[in-house]
């Protein structure tokens, strides 16, 4: 197997050599692909299609997106955007959640493998069903001292950004909940309104129709800043629990990626489009209409981001058990 | 009301976006056509037919133009099957096993285009049977199930696992609980739901994300068919086709109670988890047999018996359906490879799925049903020539069609290598009369049996009372346990007895 991928690579590198020496055109001359390394539909899908379609505008020709999934923490579409030439013309679209997709032993590479840009991510929130006793996250959390590891509580799958959202909120207020693991956050929230579990955390952009037609109660913000959704202000996490922000803010960081190792010059046309498709209106009133904070990171911000993420999930995965690959053989430090 | 208003302006919003597109044609004509034709070669089957489609615009179509394929060609396919079941006394499918028993008897007594104008006719009023009790009963349960939690998922899962196993063994019912325990141990490989461990991977990466669904369908319900059909490639003597084919609209009139019987019956073993058309149809002519007052010529080309099954086999499918978009929990063997398909695209069918999908499906299913009708009126002639392909030519155009699809899902070479091994088995399972639904439906529904089983007794700390402490648990556990005993011996004996007593 070893021996074969070899052999591809060295076929893909002499073909990409051949192929740039006999076409000096600028870049971009022809189409761009851009693999979503989750399922369509999914909030990388949809961020990814909303982007691309504003980055075209900014660009010569069009850039298509496609899906490329499963594997584990969506290494397959990693990998297979790997194994392109790195000449800006196979873009990897990815989220947060990748970063752990090497220290589960998905791929080999660190995150730095890539040049990201962000688009931006929906914040984080705690809520709990409708009909629930806990009011305020200080009920919530006196209930969770009073009994500790005994109120179930939803956050997405082990080791996600929710489940570290949870993690933090628990070091934060000091309490302890009974973290009950789903496949994503949609059964978690619709197990909260089943009553199976006490509270979820997942991303306002998720849950805002839930809570909009009333299912779910939004007891506080995981970041800074309060929201306004359905007629109500949800207050900050922050406001109400000092020291939180040694935690906190753990938030989504969906966009797209180019190989590191490409040219300066791909990566800087990338950039040019990039950016001035984040100053349209266009992906303001997406992110106001879907709930979604605008990131507009890229290039060494956005790895300084990325790397920070991956550096919180490794460790918090390690200490979970859930990681085949030990962190510090790939060369990610402690945060 | 205000309810049924807005569910019915709901649908006709959906109905006029497919109407007014004019690709909804394309993929309906085509789907629907390529759904009649597998219906109609013996040897392939309406899952069969589901599964390619699955395979091929999986993920390549937007999921609104996928469903209308992968609908138009289920409606379709299982129509389909009744044209050799009539003409060759050959059921196409195993969902027109029953309309042979009627509808040969006819074909010979030379009212072969009567019987096929009227099996038309009845499939196209049983889809549409099928199709309102879908529109109304997905919503009924919609609402119940925002109670469902853990428990009542995995004693769900289970229960479709069994019943499926139950009643689709030809002959020991053991013999589905088997093929249905061994789809469950399938489900367990990879990454574990709850904890991420790795279970029966091998180190093998490939394992990691689990059995991929469509190559196991594809290896379950195409490799044994195919190999199947090769093995024994004779190609019957069609009847001559007399007459026009036309609906006989007297009879259609005088069977009407027949019709609707037939559509009801059908629509609801087709919610039955993991129970098929075959099923339906079967019961349905069953059924038929001992009301009806001309049931002593059932058998003998009674027009009756005929249409008992060919609607319920067609309203099994509004039916299957159901619990396919409330629970997630396919009602059927092609309900399956839809939950493939669904699943590919990230639409997790339960009590959050999109609403304008459940009203997409539904208008989807009403086109499909009229352009069935049509075709079967207008084009039937092409079908009957389509009976006349020799199997050696079209199974192995099956093959390639179905590697390619296995191929293009995932796009990996480990995928056919699963397909084939999956598909050998299969075939040896199909020789040993071992069912290969249960299987199936024991690999889909297993996933969730896994993660639902344990999250329950993680909640609860490991106290199995938690199956019992909320009522709709304490329901289906009852069911769960009474299958069970049902098909004991000792229990049966007990119940036997018991009869006795009493009478």
């Amino acid at each position: 197997m070893k021996f074969e991928f070899g052999k591809i690579t060295a076929i893909v590198a002499l073909v990409a050599t051949f192929g740039t020496g006999a076409t000096a055109q600028d870049y971009p001359y022809r189409d761009i692909t851009t693999a979503v390394v989750w399922g369509a539909g999914g909030g990388t899908d949809t961020v990814n299609r909303m982007i691309m379609a504003e980055m075209e505008k900014h660009l010569p020709v069009s850039i298509n997106v496609t899906n490329q999934t499963g594997g584990v923490a969506g290494s397959n579409g990693m990998v297979y955007v790997m194994n392109q030439p790195d000449d800006g013309y196979t873009l990897v679209g990815l989220s947060e959640s990748n970063v752990t997709a090497a220290v589960q032993g998905g791929w080999d590479q660190k995150f730095d493998y890539w040049y990201p840009f962000i688009v931006g991510g929906s914040p984080d929130l705690i809520s709990v069903p409708a009909d629930s006793p806990y009011q305020t996250l200080q009920d919530l959390v006196d209930a969770a001292k009073a009994a500790p590891g005994t109120i179930p509580a939803a956050a997405g799958g082990a080791g996600s950004i929710h489940h570290l959202n949870l993690l933090a909120i628990q070091s934060g207020a000091d309490a302890t909940f009974k973290f009950v693991p789903y496949k994503g956050s949609a059964p978690g929230q619709e197990a909260a309104i089943a009553g199976e579990v006490a509270l979820v955390v997942t991303s306002l952009a998720e849950q805002a129709a839930l809570i909009e037609g009333g299912q779910l109660r939004p007891l506080a913000m995981l970041t800074p800043e309060t929201a306004e959704i359905a007629g109500m202000t949800v207050p900050s996490a922050f406001d109400i629990y000092d020291g939180l922000d040694a935690h906190l803010p753990l938030k989504q960081a969906i966009g797209f990626a180019v190989h590191n190792s490409a040219s300066d010059n791909v990566k800087a046309i990338l950039t040019e489009a990039f950016d001035k498709a984040m100053a349209g209106d266009t992906v303001k009133e997406w992110a106001m209409a879907n709930n979604y904070d605008i990131g507009g990171q890229s290039g060494a911000d956005a790895q300084a981001l990325f790397s920070k993420l991956e550096a919180t999930f490794a460790y918090t995965l390690k200490n979970l058990g859930s990681t085949t690959v030990d962190p510090m053989s790939l060369g990610i430090m402690k945060p | 009301m205000d309810f049924i208003l807005i569910q019915l302006t709901g649908f006709g919003g959906e109905f006029m976006d497919l109407v007014t597109d004019p690709l909804t044609y394309f993929y309906l004509i085509l789907s629907v056509f390529l759904g009649i034709t597998f219906g109609a070669l013996p040897g392939l089957t309406a899952t069969l037919a589901v599964t390619i489609l699955t395979g091929f615009f999986g993920n390549k179509i937007p999921l609104d133009y996928s469903m209308i394929a992968l609908l138009g060609a289920y409606v379709g396919a299982i129509y389909g099957g009744s044209y050799p079941s009539i003409l060759l006394n050959i059921p196409g499918t195993a969902a027109s096993a029953a309309s042979a028993m009627d509808g040969y008897p006819l074909a010979k007594a030379g009212r072969g285009g009567e019987a096929l104008g009227l099996t038309t006719t009845a499939s196209f009023i049983g889809t549409l049977i099928g199709t309102i009790a879908l529109l109304i009963f997905v919503w009924v349960l919609l609402l119940m199930s925002k109670n469902i939690a853990s428990p009542e998922k995995a004693l769900l899962a289970l229960f479709g696992i069994l019943l499926s196993g139950t009643l689709m063994s030809e002959d020991l019912v053991i013999k589905g609980w088997i093929a249905g325990l061994i789809g469950l141990a399938m489900a367990m490989v990879g990454l574990d739901p709850i904890l991420s461990e790795q279970r029966y991977t091998f180190g093998w990466s490939y394992l990691l994300s689990g059995f991929q669904v469509v190559p196991v369908l594809m290896g379950a319900f195409a490799i044994p068919q195919i190999i199947d059909g090769m093995r024994y490639a004779k190609i019957g003597q069609v009847i001559e086709l007399q007459g026009r084919i036309m609906p006989n609209l007297a009879a259609i009139k005088r069977y009407m109670p027949t019709i609707g019987r037939s559509g009801v019956i059908g629509t609801g073993v087709g919610a039955l988890p993991g129970v098929g058309e075959d099923v339906a149809g079967w019961v349905s002519y069953g059924v038929g047999k001992t009301v009806s007052a001309e049931g002593d010529q059932f058998g003998k080309g009674s027009l009756e018996g005929l249409l008992s099954s060919e609607t319920a086999n067609n309203a099994c499918i509004g039916g299957a359906l159901i619990p396919l978009l409330v629970l997630g929990i396919p009602g059927s063997p092609p309900a399956a490879a839809l939950m493939g398909a669904f699943k590919i695209n990230n639409v997790i069918p339960g009590p959050t799925i999109d609403p304008q999908i459940i009203l997409r499906v539904v208008a989807i299913m009403v086109l499909a049903s009229f352009t069935m009708f049509l075709m079967g009126l207008f084009t039937a002639r092409i079908f009957i020539k389509i009976l006349r392909i020799p199997k050696t030519i079209f199974l192995p155009i099956v093959m390639v069609l179905t590697t390619i699809g296995s191929f293009s899902v995932g796009g990996g070479i480990n995928d056919l290598y699963l397909m084939l091994g999956v598909g050998f088995v299969a075939y040896f399972m199909n020789m040993l009369k071992y069912p290969i639904a249960p299987l199936v439906i024991g690999v889909i529904l297993g996933g969730m049996f896994d993660e639902t089983f344990r999250r329950t007794l993680l909640i609860s700390d490991g106290d199995f009372m938690a199956f019992a402490s909320r009522p709709g648990a304490l329901i289906l556990l009852v069911l769960n346990i009474a299958l069970i005993l049902s098909q004991i011996p000792i229990t049966k004996r007990l119940f036997a007895h018991l009869k006795r007593k009493v009478a």
